[in-house]
């Protein structure tokens, strides 16, 4: 186990490295915006931009990316978007916001989607199991941004209950924050919800036609603890591996209900990047988010062993 | 490990169904239903990040509001970095104005500011703000003590000025603004280490000071490049001179590279670099001899192995470019043009401390009268020494700072100061108790509805966010969290007539620029996957087939189905353009522009009252006689095979298709282009061409759309230019000069000719009319204060030169000549609308080109902050307008 963690982790660096480089080659392979010849400004840019080493071979650029980074970890200031300021001071400075409007959003779907998914397994082929499939289906169909009108519609404008945008400041943990961060939860959890109400009933509904199941209630053990005890365990199996994945896109960030509810946050600050370009603030992102999609991969890889003994992976027959 | 496993499964599962029913359940013991709901910057403390002295606890209250009278502000882009010295964006802008000040500042004309001649608030009065009184003129003076500013044998006044400065001036922090804060910040803006994006406004255009570039420039050679146009070369290969090493030069030993970074216009903007790494290249061999040569700005020396290598690289055909002869190489030279050594500041820089609280500026040119007040109030460089010093970074010789990036890194001098910042989320400014002006009168005014005297500024606070969405921003504004509301399209009908709404002009006036480079429209006709026999490009070329398409379009009914704010535009110069400041008089209401218009929409001013009724006919609309044009062009462009008729039935073969330029997809694109369809199809009904024109929408090109519009890449685009409304004659280098002309491939402003009678003699002489034919470069030449030589000797129309009569009838002259090449079809003026909240009211309603409508200097509350919620909450918490 211990070897194939020490492997996977290894080929994680290296993976990380090959796609750091490429993508610091194909960024800085992007025209650079045109200048406009009868604006004095552009001899500047150009001076700036030749300063900065833009105009360096690329593989020298990517070099002294790398020395930088090791040597002084040192990603680099904005040029472009944030003039001035370390890209790595602005990517912390509104990554909070994204992860705990969805870290909220996803402690919300978990219980309420698992629950409504054992719920419609439970009740399969019964009106309730059918409402629950249909609305599911409908959810999962219409994209975030129509509820987040809505929502914004209905309880900040008609109802008066809500804020119409999260509250500015960093203050994350008290009410007025949470209340203020409703809105955008709540359209980001109906999706979530949805997806997981529909892995759970899907598995539970396998299991517990299972054959293991049967003979659990010929055991003597009721509906209840047979389900409990047995079937849920098995079909957390899947269920549990998906909320790494969740967690995965938290940190993408979600553009445009963080555009709709005006979240400081990360949703924008990589596409934006590419557009400016801003070469350091995007080569830092871009090694971030291949980093924790990397680390993620391999914590679920992992996890699937503790959830269920019978894999165990890299141990030796 | 199954034990453990179970464990951890219960413990998530648990915890998450804690913070599940925390987060759904759980009624806050102070949320009260009276409140009106806290929203980011009315009433709640935003909070900064970077000031460890925020208390949470302040949100958490529905708390009083923290001032009687707060601005509440929108934005789509909250700025980033208003550093005066280097930033780059009307967006980073935004604080201009209020953290800042200027040497010189206007106000509305009153009892208190009287304007000689003029009711009040129906002008504007400059009035010294940084400085302490007017400029005074010490050109004689300057030119013997400090002659290395060179300042003309001739001139003896507009070169150099002292100005006092305000001894009252301060920083936020209470210290004093002298000499010294000036001198500092200037040697900072023109640090040649630095390269502050702001240098160029002080070293270049009106108020560049003397001296400024070369000191910027200190140990840098410039270049140009050996063809700037693609088409004229300065020196051609053959005339290039060997030296003893090989290396080429020009006749006049220059030194000449070849230049692998440069855009190149035939290459679609792309330089030589970009074109390898793409591929588009036949022999790399070539590129390995030239690569290795290039400095770090790509430039080679020019050798015969160099030369050579580039006739290979630029000399293969391919698909797409390429078959360069040897004569053509020496487009992809660079010149050097002028070498700059390393000077000192002081001594040579016309930017200097004369006094404690005085300092002299020396101009490269002459600068007087409004002009002068104007630069002057514009673009303060003012930094705070401690603060900047500390903000400097130098990293592998590239400098970078971030000074006013945030609450800690900026310092106000201005009214109002940075309090709350949150990236891309908020910002707040609070009033600077250590501006000098709350305690002068010079920002007082005395009120024109009850004649009361009151101090600028009332507002206490403002509070700025960030809100992208139009929908959000009407459901706040109704509910009273935002101070204004842009209207859209959809909202027109229900506000249009609203006591509220107020219309501001804007400068730029939008018209369709037609492609008509035929070079690159054969090009694209050859490709291989244009079908000639369905489709053609060419007719558009045809100026019938413009001018049809220039009256198909009923300009208002535009406006009102696709921006219902703007109106219909009809001349190049749009409607805000003031040509005399002192009076305010517009370009757009003089006789030589209505003429201008009544002669290119075929007006017949005769069978109408006065000038007036017949500007007022005009629609820029009519069917029956663009079908009858539309007729002429299929004949022509039969004639010219453009297109074919091969059965015979008087209508196209082919698809006339046109493409729109797209910089970014979007609803006000798509709508006009649906609208431009629809009423072509109206049009061309029962022509040779029913049927047979489309506009469609290019793919997104981004910031290359001017590239593209100007190489004839595609075809048409609604677009315009905004500059100073003060000075309309500038305008006309637009038209002419073809490093900023939109059809500067294909039209010839030296080769169209305009002949007009005008007065020559200079302002105070005897009048002296000439008939004076030239070409309209040399008009706006001339007009814009160059001494051309005309047949009748040599000729200036310069702003102080001629006689402002004269000039209006040279550049309505040439506005007239523009608009017959109808490469350009003035479509909109541009306009916005908005919805004031009822919390405020403008001193002055009527919109002024100079003053708007006073700003946050003189806008005024009808509530304070806690009667506005009451008053909101007692309509409902939804307000109408």
């Amino acid at each position: 186990m211990w070897k194939y963690i020490t492997q996977r982790i290894l080929l994680m660096f290296m993976t990380l490295f090959i796609i750091t480089g490429i993508c610091f080659v194909l960024i800085r392979m992007l025209p650079l915006p045109p200048l406009p010849a009868e604006d004095p400004h552009s001899v500047i840019v150009e001076m700036q931009r030749e300063a900065a080493g833009y105009n360096k071979p690329y593989m020298v650029q990517f070099g002294i990316f790398l020395k930088n980074i090791f040597t002084k970890f040192d990603w680099g200031v904005s040029d472009k978007l944030y003039i001035g300021r370390e890209v790595a001071d602005i990517f912390l400075d509104k990554l909070p916001a994204t992860i705990i409007v969805n870290i909220y959003s996803i402690l919300l779907s978990i219980p309420i989607g698992i629950l409504l998914g054992i719920f419609a397994a439970l009740k399969k082929n019964t009106w309730i199991d059918h409402t629950i499939s249909t609305l599911t289906m409908v959810v999962i169909s219409v994209p975030s941004f129509v509820y987040a009108f809505i929502i914004q519609y209905v309880f900040y404008y008609k109802l008066n209950i809500l804020p119409a945008l999260m509250n500015a400041g960093k203050d994350f943990f008290t009410w007025s924050m949470f209340k203020s961060m409703l809105p955008a939860i709540m359209s980001l959890s109906f999706g979530v919800i949805a997806g997981f109400t529909r892995t759970t009933r899907a598995e539970l509904t396998e299991v517990l036609t299972s054959e293991f199941m049967l003979l659990a209630r010929t055991k003597g053990l009721t509906k209840t603890q047979a389900t409990v005890r047995h079937a849920l365990k098995n079909c957390m199996v899947v269920v549990l591996p998906s909320i790494f994945g969740q967690f995965i896109s938290i940190l993408s960030g979600s553009l445009i209900i963080e555009r709709i509810f005006s979240v400081p946050g990360v949703g924008t600050l990589y596409l934006n990047s590419i557009l400016a370009p801003d070469y350091p603030l995007f080569m830092m992102l871009t090694v971030f988010y291949t980093s924790i999609g990397l680390v993620a991969a391999i914590v679920v890889d992992i996890s699937y062993g503790f959830i269920d003994p019978r894999i165990r992976m890299g141990s030796k027959k | 490990m199954r034990k453990f496993s179970t464990r951890v499964l219960a413990l998530s599962l648990s915890t998450a169904m804690l913070f599940s029913m925390a987060a759904c359940g759980g009624k806050d013991e102070e949320e009260n239903p009276d409140a009106t709901p806290t929203t980011p910057g009315q009433t709640d403390n935003p909070g900064n990040g970077d000031n460890p002295d925020d208390n949470p606890g302040v949100t958490e209250q529905p708390e009083a509001p923290i001032a009687d009278y707060i601005y509440k502000d929108h934005v789509s882009v909250l700025p980033t970095y208003w550093n005066p010295l280097d930033y780059q964006t009307n967006d980073d802008g935004y604080l201009s104005g209020f953290i800042d000040g200027q040497f010189y500042t206007f106000v509305y004309n009153d009892e208190i500011h009287p304007v000689e001649g003029r009711e009040p608030f129906t002008g504007y009065k400059i009035i010294p703000e940084m400085a302490a009184s007017d400029p005074v003129d010490v050109t004689e003076q300057i030119k013997v003590s400090h002659p290395q500013f060179n300042i003309p044998e001739s001139a003896t006044s507009g070169y150099a000025y002292t100005i006092d400065l305000n001894q009252n001036a301060t920083w936020e922090d209470g210290t004093k603004i002298d000499a010294d804060s000036y001198i500092y910040s200037v040697k900072q803006l023109l640090d040649p280490k630095q390269l502050n994006y702001r240098a160029a406004d002080w070293y270049t255009g009106s108020k560049a000071i003397a001296g400024a570039k070369a000191y910027f420039y200190g140990g840098r050679t410039t270049k140009i490049a050996n063809s700037e146009d693609g088409e004229a070369m300065k020196y051609q290969i053959a005339d290039l001179v060997k030296g003893e090493d090989g290396t080429y030069k020009t006749a006049d030993g220059k030194n000449v590279y070849i230049d692998l970074d440069e855009g190149y216009a035939w290459l679609g903007g792309d330089s030589l670099t970009v074109f390898h790494d793409d591929g588009y290249i036949p022999d790399e061999g070539c590129w390995n001899v030239l690569s290795p040569l290039a400095d770090r700005e790509g430039l080679v020396s020019v050798t015969d192995e160099t030369l050579n290598a580039l006739f290979v690289f630029t000399g293969t055909t391919t698909d797409v470019w390429g078959a360069e002869t040897w004569e053509q190489l020496g487009y992809y030279l660079s010149i050097d043009d002028e070498a700059f050594p390393e000077i000192e500041y002081d001594g040579n820089v016309g930017f200097f401390k004369s006094g404690d609280y005085q300092i002299t500026i020396v101009l490269e040119r002459a600068l007087s009268g409004f002009q002068l007040y104007y630069q002057l109030a514009m673009g303060n460089p003012l930094v705070y020494e401690p603060i900047y010093e500390s903000c400097k970074k130098e990293t592998n010789g590239s400098f970078t700072t971030n000074y006013n990036t945030s609450v800690d890194t900026t310092m106000s001098y201005g009214p109002y100061k940075l309090t709350v910042y949150q990236t891309d989320k908020a910002l707040r400014l609070e009033r600077n108790e250590n501006w000098w002006g709350y305690n002068s009168e010079l920002y007082t005014y005395k009120d024109p509805t009850d004649n009361q005297i009151y101090k600028m500024y009332m507002t206490e606070v403002i509070d700025t966010q960030v809100i992208n969405e139009p929908a959000t921003q009407k459901q706040m504004f109704l509910k009273g969290e935002l101070a204004t509301y842009g209207l859209g399209s959809e909202d027109f009908e229900a506000y249009r007539n609203s006591d509220y709404v107020h219309v501001t002009p804007e400068a730029t006036l939008y018209f369709f620029i037609f492609n008509g480079f035929t070079k690159a429209i054969n090009e694209r006709e050859k490709a291989a996957d244009f079908d000639t026999t369905k489709y053609d490009l060419q007719t558009m070329t045809l100026t019938t087939f413009r001018k049809a398409i220039a009256i198909t379009y009923d300009k208002e009914l535009l406006c009102a189905s696709v921006s219902p704010a703007r109106s219909g535009g009809y001349g190049l110069i749009g409607t805000s353009y003031i040509y005399d400041p002192d009076t305010g008089a517009k370009y757009r209401d003089t006789d030589q522009a209505k003429k201008v218009l009544c002669d290119f929409y075929s007006v017949d001013v005769s069978k109408f009252a006065n000038l007036d009724d017949a500007v007022a006919s005009i629609t820029g609309y009519d069917p029956v006689a663009a079908k009858e044009l539309y007729a002429q062009a299929f004949n022509e462009a039969i004639e010219q095979g453009y297109i074919t008729d091969s059965d015979g039935d008087g209508k196209s073969d082919q698809i006339v298709r046109i493409e729109y330029c797209s910089s970014v997809s979007n609803d006000f694109i798509k709508k006009t282009i649906d609208y431009l369809n629809e009423k072509l199809k109206e049009v061309l009904k029962d022509t040779p061409f029913e049927d047979r024109v489309e506009f469609y929408e290019s793919a997104p090109y981004g910031n290359t759309w001017s590239d593209k519009i100007k190489n004839g890449l595609s075809d048409v685009v609604l677009a315009g230019w905004t500059g100073s409304t003060l000075d309309p004659f500038g305008l006309t280098e637009l038209y002419t000069d073809p490093d900023r002309q939109y059809d500067g491939k294909w039209f010839d402003a030296t080769k169209a000719n305009l002949t007009l009678t005008v007065d020559i003699a200079k302002i105070g002489e005897e009048p002296n009319m000439k008939e004076i034919t030239m070409n309209l470069k040399q008009w706006s030449d001339a007009l814009n204060g160059a001494t051309v030589e005309s047949p009748v000797g040599p000729v200036n129309f310069g702003d102080g030169m001629a006689e402002i009569d004269t000039r209006l009838t040279i550049l309505a002259g040439v506005e007239g000549e523009i608009l017959q090449t109808y490469d350009y079809i003035p479509m909109l003026q541009n306009a916005g609308m908005s919805l004031l909240s009822q919390q405020l009211y403008y001193v002055v309603e009527e919109y002024s080109p100079i003053m708007i409508r006073g700003g946050i200097p003189y806008l005024k509350y009808n509530y304070t902050e806690a009667e506005w919620r009451e008053f909101i909450a007692s309509n409902g918490g939804e307000l109408s307008y």
